[in-house]
């Protein structure tokens, strides 16, 4: 924690202008990565992960951008804005420019790999082409270097007969096997950073696990550090050492892996957890979270978690919570956005639960008692 | 296999499908009213002795299997008849004529793709913005208009109105430049490209429009590939995945589409060719039928076929080429 953090994000905003209206995808959300770090990025389908991913690269598509926020990388400016003389905003002056970013910073510094292994990669090229390039435009190597790091890289990830491999095109590749090929052409890069967005979601469980333990394995070889998206607490509890849990564009709990998974502090991520198949639990006693997320382009007031919320009461329809630290673990603080706790002293104990519409989801934990 | 031992399966492969036409187009040629020997006496009346004599002379009295055979065994031996209309060997008829036919269709298909893979390319760029509006209006009227029309149109505008290009025949580069009193290779090669300008943009127009509007959509849809992204995401320059990444994968529908358009192009050519009086393989074929040529018929028959599946068996070659996932015939 004393050290400068390799990456910072500070109130980072990430929207999309529709026909149908503002899409607040990344609504504001703060986090750090430290050197040798795999920090978690979770929540479920549509919180806004992969858009967060993409903005710390200044990737965003159209209609979506970067409206707010900063992102510090290894001291530099990634983003960045400014309030100009006549009080709008304007890209700050030691902000990288498009060709500083794409020159220096992706692939070179942070290098990504993606959630669909089959899609990821060019079905024209072969593989260990795709990868050379990706080394020859990142790295000062000559041609043929490249193509004997990416033969190295391939073994590295425990792809057999890598010569040959090298060759091949993607289709000659299983999901489990692409995926590594992707994980070799992030590692032989060499970044410092690798954002790794779901990468074992679409593998079946026991090519998941692989994937896992090679990560883990690399990961310490190598000293890179990882932002993990998932929405698998499982895969969390695995392999992050710190998590940041998203919901609807914010993130509402923020701690190191332990803390959060035996002091949760939101509702949210409890019901999270309580929905996570584990080997002591059977199916029936499986929770699904009530109801669905919202859209982002509509989100509630107040505490978007309220309307799924077993412990909403009244003050949450109003009060909208920053997170803010509720308790402290290993130097690192433990943040939540929920105004149960005593930090946001907003009269959450006085104020009466809330009455709860119907949710399309079943087994209700409580708290509707009415007024 | 190898792509070489993949162009021979294919080829071979192709055989069956040239022998069955065959058989059709004889079954056809032999069904169609009118008697040949009496259109070989043109009117003049003859004696039943003679007419046998005749149908003796050239087999016609034999049946139509044995007939088809004799005719199958010339045709391997480059021996396709004789057309008694012409009296002239209907291979030699064939040779003089083809040459302008694949000139023509050719470099149709070389203004096609010259011109709707950049634009089609350029459209997915600027995808709805008004380059692309444009591009969608010029290729409905490609794809709606009739080659002749546009072919007299061009003569109108550009041979008549501004006298800039010839309207009629070709100069054919396989000629000596002395045949046409043309001072050397500059002066031939020149008049070569004046001659085939128009005929040429009126025969491609179609296939220019529709390609167009394949690549745009292909290109579209290559550029939101994930692989694009990852492309992206490693630092590729727009341009390179522009020209390497999204492109390669956006032309496999392009390949495929000439190759099945060849037939279209090889019609449109018969009415390019009156509208610009070419000396094609087209018109000879037009002449043939109104004739009831029908060693003719068959011969030109047999020769676009083969020229379709050749077209089709290169187009096939071209996408294992550059498809890595075809796989070449029956082993992998
Ligand atoms: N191109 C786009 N145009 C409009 N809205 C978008 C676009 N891309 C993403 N969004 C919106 O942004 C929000 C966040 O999407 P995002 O893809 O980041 O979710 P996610 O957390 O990665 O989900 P998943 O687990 O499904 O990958 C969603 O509401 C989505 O609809
Ligand atoms: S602020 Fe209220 S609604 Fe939101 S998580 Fe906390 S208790 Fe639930
Ligand atoms: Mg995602």
């Amino acid at each position: 924690m004393s050290s400068e953090p390799l990456l910072r994000v500070e109130n980072l905003k990430t929207q999309f202008f529709t026909n149908a209206g503002t899409v607040r995808a990344v609504d504001g959300i703060s986090f750090e990565v430290h050197e040798g770090e795999i920090v978690g990025l979770v929540g479920e389908s549509g919180a806004g992960k992969s858009v967060a991913s993409m903005s710390l690269l200044r990737l965003v598509e159209h209609p979506g951008e970067i409206v707010a926020g900063e992102i510090t990388y290894k001291g530099e400016t990634l983003f960045g804005l400014e309030e100009g003389p006549d009080g709008e905003l304007r890209e700050r002056e030691d902000m990288l420019s498009n060709k500083a970013v794409r020159d220096r910073i992706r692939g070179n510094e942070i290098a990504v790999i993606f959630q669909d292994p089959m899609e990821s990669l060019n079905p024209v090229f072969t593989v260990g082409g795709q990868i050379r390039e990706f080394i020859e435009l990142n790295r000062d190597l000559s041609g043929k270097e490249a193509k004997q790091e990416a033969i190295d890289m391939l073994r590295e990830v425990g792809i057999p007969d890598p010569e040959e491999r090298y060759e091949e095109y993607p289709h000659q590749f299983s999901g489990g096997m692409r995926q590594r090929v992707l994980i070799a052409m992030a590692l032989a890069c060499e970044p410092s950073l690798i954002i790794a967005d779901e990468p074992t979601t679409a593998l079946d469980v026991t090519v998941e696990g692989q994937i896992i333990d090679l990560v883990d394995d690399l990961q310490e070889k190598y000293g890179t550090s990882f932002v993990w998206v998932t929405h698998d607490m499982g895969v969390v509890a695995e392999i992050c050492d710190r998590v940041n849990v998203m919901y609807l564009g914010e993130i509402i709990e923020q701690a190191p892996v332990d803390e959060l998974f035996y002091d949760t502090k939101h509702p949210y991520t409890q019901a999270l957890l309580k929905s996570m198949p584990r080997p002591d639990r059977t199916v029936e006693e499986l929770e699904p979270i009530e109801g669905v997320m919202p859209e982002a382009i509509s989100p509630p007031s107040g505490c978007r978690f309220h309307p799924r919320c077993p412990d909403a009461r009244e003050v949450c329809q109003r009060v909208h919570p920053e997170p803010k630290e509720v308790d402290r673990a290993d130097g690192y603080p433990h943040n939540a956005a929920c105004v149960k706790h005593d930090v946001f002293d907003v009269g959450y104990d006085e104020s009466p639960p809330l009455e709860k519409e119907p949710q399309l989801t079943a087994s209700t934990p409580g708290g509707e008692d009415g007024e | 296999m190898g792509l070489l031992r993949y162009t021979t399966y294919r080829l071979v492969q192709a055989i069956p499908v040239l022998i069955g036409v065959s058989i059709l187009t004889f079954a056809l040629a032999n069904l169609t009213p009118g008697d040949p020997v009496r259109l070989m006496l043109q009117g003049q009346e003859a004696d039943q002795e003679t007419i046998e004599r005749i149908e003796a002379q050239y087999g016609l009295d034999q049946p139509i299997h044995e007939r088809y055979l004799t005719y199958m065994g010339g045709l391997v031996q480059g021996d396709m008849g004789h057309s008694f209309h012409r009296n002239a060997s209907v291979a030699e008829l064939i040779t003089n004529r083809i040459g302008p036919t694949l000139l023509l269709v050719l470099s149709a298909y070389v203004f096609a793709l010259a011109t709707s893979i950049p634009l089609g390319i350029i459209a997915a760029k600027r995808r709805n913005d008004p380059f692309d509006h444009v591009s969608r209006i010029v290729a409905l009227f490609g794809v709606s208009t009739p080659s002749f029309w546009i072919g007299i149109m061009l003569i109108l505008i550009f041979a008549v109105q501004l006298g800039w290009l010839p309207s009629s025949d070709l100069v054919y580069p396989w000629w000596s430049p002395e045949t046409y009193g043309h001072d050397g290779y500059g002066e031939h090669f020149y008049q070569v490209i004046r001659h085939l300008l128009l005929p040429m943009i009126a025969l491609g127009t179609l296939q220019m429009a529709t390609l167009m509007r394949v690549e745009r959509t292909q290109m579209i849809e290559s550029l939101q590939g994930e692989y694009v992204k990852l492309a992206r995401a490693y630092g590729v320059p727009e341009r390179t995945i522009m020209r390497k990444h999204a492109f390669q994968v956006a032309q496999l529908p392009i390949i495929t589409i000439v190759g099945l358009n060849l037939s279209t192009a090889l019609g449109g050519s018969v009415l390019i060719e009156f509208v610009f009086d070419i000396n094609g393989l087209g018109r000879l074929f037009y002449e043939a039928i109104i004739q009831l040529d029908y060693q003719l018929i068959m011969g030109i028959t047999m020769i676009i076929a083969t020229m379709f599946v050749i077209g089709v068996v290169i187009t096939d070659i071209a996408y294992a080429y550059i498809d890595p996932r075809v796989t070449y015939g029956e082993s992998e």
